[in-house]
């Protein structure tokens, strides 16, 4: 085995254990191995994928060398590790864009606890994208739950305190259900391992026992995660949670921690179940109709919305509606085409609350549309990356968001029972989308006599300046080059099989 | 091969820097740079146009879908317009524009519209020239609530969801259309798999259809015509001679590419949608005219007269043979430079006078004898009286209405295009009759000289002439156009 089949472990391990110092490091220095983490982390994840595309196949790690079924196991293919350098290259880019912003929001003293939640935050995605091991999923969703409640709450205001609450009340909900369905897969098939549960699985449906319980377990399974990634009607908790909590906190928590949840559910759907048996249980048709709810009324949400911060929150509970839809279609392009949109989404959502935070910084840090008129002139910078990020969630053309709208209706186009409704809703969300983010733009852009605003110029902003060309950057490298994305997309989800 | 991309992207990036440009260039400066600009866009465009034989593969979107570049006779032609009327409203504005603010602004948007508008025409299969449809939206909405008022951000609000409505409903096609052709290539007689024709042949018709309401918003056709009379009234009058004369022809470029280079005319011909198409146009010119006949406000009337011409030709291209086809070609040229002057002249009336109302302006024709001589010439072109562009384009038009195989539509046609052309007649000429003719008790006393300056009475004298060479010397174009037209029908 190669030393670079090590990475994936030394990852987690590594974000783990840097959480713990930074307890006992002062903030600025706990910033620093926050970054140094993510970057190594990054760094070895993009290694990792350069030599999974050279081999061309998965790998499985056995940690401590105990061999399946009583070893843990941790397993890599091109997707995981695809996954896992796009969550740091977000994750780096989101903690830079918001550090100025920590000071206002964060009490100097606790700093570090804010990196070791960044921290263990890391370590629980990574986990989720690596491990192949069922429960150890379920104990990283937990730390993944504390860590991003503790994000939420760390900032302290009523509302945020408020948010923390509603999310950990509905994330325990969403991790107890998985944790029943854990159980009574557990029951049925007496492993935990994924590839010897699929096995057992593949038995038991073939033999046509226990049919009953085996949806049940896989219905619960799903119900938890969606109710995690904020699926509508589950995503009460969500503007609170995006709209309060620190800008970094926010860009973390809607482009990766959701994504985090979905990625599982993806390895769920492939690696434990198998991706023909899901597809014939009705489960995919409820993903389906949800979804297409979800786009449509996330939308509606946000355009009712009067603040910027909860709009853009808003808008992820249709973005995510889009990639449940993709599920719902049950054929390997829709999925290719929710992937797609995980990565896409997460650049540009993640754009828009950085760059929204730019906005309102030079409004008097309010967040209401009727003081952020003219913002876009006040703040050049942060005016064009929220204009770019919301032409690429309407879908224009060179931009991410068009790619991921193309492949979703080429997808749907395949799938005869499906295609008219995924259509029509497609488009309605599309023009839906167009009314909200345009509007904005307008607004950051419509002339005011207002000057007791200050403007910021490019020396006083200099690293979130940077940040925001870089996402837009990525947005754009992802709406032109999309198809050595795709193909890597594809490649991974054979690995899987 | 990389001329084809200067006169699309140099625009752009000129458009793109002085937007960025922090400094507050003095007028003196602005309007050299942007002249020179658009005087290099228009002299890139014409090299382009008449040195590039090739085609140009700029890079590959998807696996399949490429951004592609090819230049045919319907690219010249459009291409051509767009350099004569962008040039001719640009020199327009700096006059113009005195009287308004953030002239930067606005010059950095007309020129990115110009390079997004080379682009459409230069656009070699259907995703590129989807790509840069939404570009154009997006860079002429700006030109569209310029003025920032409420009523124009409205306006343009209004503008740019009719616009996304509509290329999105073109867009539900296009999804269908990767799967079932073997290329999204322009490529005369349609590309659609013959199979797939016959098999969900109904389902087609119906994209077609979707195809056409789409891209026939841009166009201003019945029912999605409502933006147009309210965004052109609020933009600033170079933007709306722009608007009205080349940007709107994008819906019309677009029908052309959709309906005759990827569905093929073969398949459109004799079917409902053919129907419904020319009942939907017809409809437009006749409603079109009648607005515009009952409308006060100036601008707004050649708005509304805009509506009811680009229906003109989009019942020409429904018509589907080589008579009606060209009288459409025809009519685009005649039409772009008659309402391009119209506009100007209207923008050269608010600017000398500030009113706006046609009731208002009794006495005009004394006062600015040049820009109205100019604007009587062209309005009679417009109506379509000989030896004028408009008669020749709807000769054409009616012939081809006539020999068509269209059902009761073959004198219903004519018919109805006449009756408009009385209309047109009677909504353009009072200005004309007011201006010239004032009655007995206009104080002549009052009347002074205010001819506006050559920076605008010149292009729009250019633009009138070149409105009346058309009528005078048809054949030109038109030879040009039969050996090509052929091969479409």
């Amino acid at each position: 085995m190669d030393f670079v089949c090590n990475f994936p472990f030394f990852s987690i391990l590594l974000s783990l254990f840097s959480g713990t110092i930074c307890s006992i490091l002062p903030g600025r220095a706990a910033k620093v191995v926050n970054r140094i983490v993510i970057a190594a982390v990054g760094v070895m994840s993009g290694i990792l994928l350069v030599y999974l595309l050279g081999t061309g196949e998965s790998f499985v790690y056995w940690m401590g060398h105990f061999p399946a079924p009583w070893g843990n196991e941790i397993r890599a293919g091109v997707l995981e590790a695809g996954m896992a350098l796009f969550f740091c290259i977000i994750m780096y880019l989101s903690m830079a864009g918001g550090a100025h912003k920590l000071f206002d929001e964060v009490e100097e003293s606790k700093h570090n606890l804010y990196y070791i939640l960044i921290n263990l935050l890391l370590s629980s995605l990574l986990a989720l994208v690596y491990t192949n091991d069922m429960f150890t999923a379920y104990v990283f969703v937990e730390i993944n739950t504390i860590s991003a409640c503790g994000l939420i709450m760390i900032r302290q205001v009523g509302r945020t305190i408020e948010a923390a609450v509603r999310y950990m009340i509905m994330s325990l909900l969403g991790s107890g259900l998985l944790l029943f369905g854990l159980c009574i897969m557990y029951d049925l098939t007496g492993h935990l391992l994924m590839s010897n549960i699929k096995e057992s699985v593949s038995v038991l449906i073939q033999t046509g026992e226990y049919q009953i319980p085996l949806i049940v377990s896989v219905a619960l399974m799903c119900v938890g995660l969606c109710i995690k990634s904020a699926l509508f009607p589950f995503h009460a908790w969500l503007p609170d949670a995006y709209g309060y909590s620190t800008v970094s906190s926010a860009a973390i928590l809607s482009s990766l921690v959701s994504k985090g949840y979905i990625f599982l559910l993806i390895k769920i759907i492939y690696r434990v179940i198998g991706f023909d048996i899901f597809n014939n249980t009705r489960i995919i048709d409820v993903l389906f109709v949800f979804g297409l709810m979800g786009m449509i009324f996330g939308s509606l949400s946000a355009i009712k919305e009067n603040d910027i911060r909860r709009m853009i929150a808003f808008s992820s509970v249709a973005q995510i509606g889009y990639i449940y839809m993709g599920f719902g279609m049950g054929t390997q392009a829709g999925m290719v085409a929710s992937i797609f949109h995980i990565l896409s989404h997460a650049a540009t959502k993640s754009l828009l609350f950085i760059a929204a935070i730019g906005l309102t910084e030079v409004s008097g840090g309010s967040r209401k549309f009727i003081d952020l008129t003219g913002a876009g002139y006040r703040n050049k910078w942060a005016g064009v990356a929220f204009t770019a990020g919301s032409l690429s969630m309407v879908g224009v053309p060179l931009f991410s968001g068009f790619i991921s709208k193309l492949l979703f209706a080429q997808a749907a186009v395949q799938v005869e029972g499906k295609m008219l409704a995924a259509l029509i809703v497609l488009g309605i969300s599309t023009v839906l989308n167009a009314i909200y983010f345009m509007k904005t733009v307008i607004r950051i852009y419509a002339v005011t006599g207002d000057t007791s605003y200050p403007c910021i110029t490019f020396k006083d902003m200099k690293v979130h300046a940077v940040v925001l060309v870089l996402f837009v950057i990525v947005n754009i490298l992802l709406g032109v080059s999309s198809q050595p994305v795709v193909n890597m997309i594809e490649q991974g989800l054979a690995m899987f099989a | 091969m990389y001329l084809i991309l200067l006169p699309i992207l140099f625009p752009i990036l000129a458009g793109v820097c002085l937007l960025v440009c922090r400094k507050d260039l003095s007028r003196k400066l602005l309007t050299v740079t942007t002249g020179t600009c658009l005087v290099i866009t228009g002299a890139l465009a014409i090299t382009a146009l008449t040195r590039v034989k090739q085609d140009f593969t700029l890079f590959y979107l998807t696996r399949t879908l490429p951004v592609y570049f090819h230049i045919d006779q319907i690219s010249i032609l459009f291409s051509l317009l767009t350099v004569i009327v962008f040039l001719c409203a640009g020199f327009f504005s700096f006059a113009y524009m005195k009287h308004e603010q953030k002239e930067k602004r606005y010059y950095g948007y007309y020129l990115m519209a110009f390079g997004v508008l080379n682009g459409l025409c230069f656009a070699g299969n259907l995703i590129t020239f989807y790509l840069f449809f939404e570009l154009l939206t997006l860079s002429s909405f700006p030109l569209v609530l310029h003025t920032g008022s409420k009523e124009a951000i409205m306006a343009g609000l209004k503008y740019l969801f009719y616009s996304l409505c509509g290329a999105y409903a073109s867009l539900f096609g296009i999804y269908f259309l990767c799967q079932n052709c073997d290329t999204l290539t322009f490529t005369a007689g349609g590309v659609l798999q013959v199979s797939a024709a016959s098999k969900d042949g109904s389902f087609f018709l119906f994209l077609a259809f979707m195809m056409i309401l789409g891209f026939g918003v841009k166009a201003g056709m019945f029912p999605m015509h409502a933006w147009l009379p309210t965004a052109h009234p609020a933009a600033p009058a170079p933007a709306s001679a722009t608007l009205s004369a080349v940007i709107v022809k994008a819906g019309v470029l677009a029908l052309i590419r959709v309906i005759y280079y990827i569905f093929g005319a073969d398949f459109i011909r004799g079917t409902w949608v053919q129907t419904t198409w020319l009942a939907l146009a017809l409809v437009t010119v006749f409603m079109g005219s009648m607005l515009a006949y009952r409308e006060p406000v100036l601008k707004k009337r050649l708005a509304y007269s805009t509506v009811s011409q680009l229906s003109y030709i989009l019942f020409g291209l429904a018509v589907m043979n080589e008579e009606a086809f060209t009288g459409s070609l025809l009519h685009v040229l005649a039409h772009g430079f008659i309402k391009g002057t119209l506009f100007l002249t209207a923008g050269a009336i608010i600017y000398t006078t500030g009113k706006t109302k046609v009731d208002e302006l009794r006495g005009i024709g004394k006062e600015m004898p040049l820009t109205m001589w100019c604007y009587t010439i062209v309005s009679l072109g417009l109506i379509g009286i000989p030896p004028t562009g408009g008669f020749v384009s709807k000769w054409y038009l009616a012939i081809g209405g006539l020999a068509g195989d269209i059902g009761i539509f073959r004198y219903l046609g004519p018919a109805i295009l006449l009756v408009s052309a009385l209309l047109t007649a009677g909504y353009l000429l009072p200005l004309t009759i007011r201006g010239f003719f004032p009655g007995t008790d206009y104080d002549y006393q009052t009347l002074q000289k205010r001819e506006p300056c050559p920076l605008m009475t010149i292009p729009i004298l250019f633009m009138t002439i070149l409105s009346v060479l058309i009528g005078l010397f048809p054949t030109v174009i038109v030879d040009t156009l039969t050996d090509f037209v052929s091969t479409l029908i």
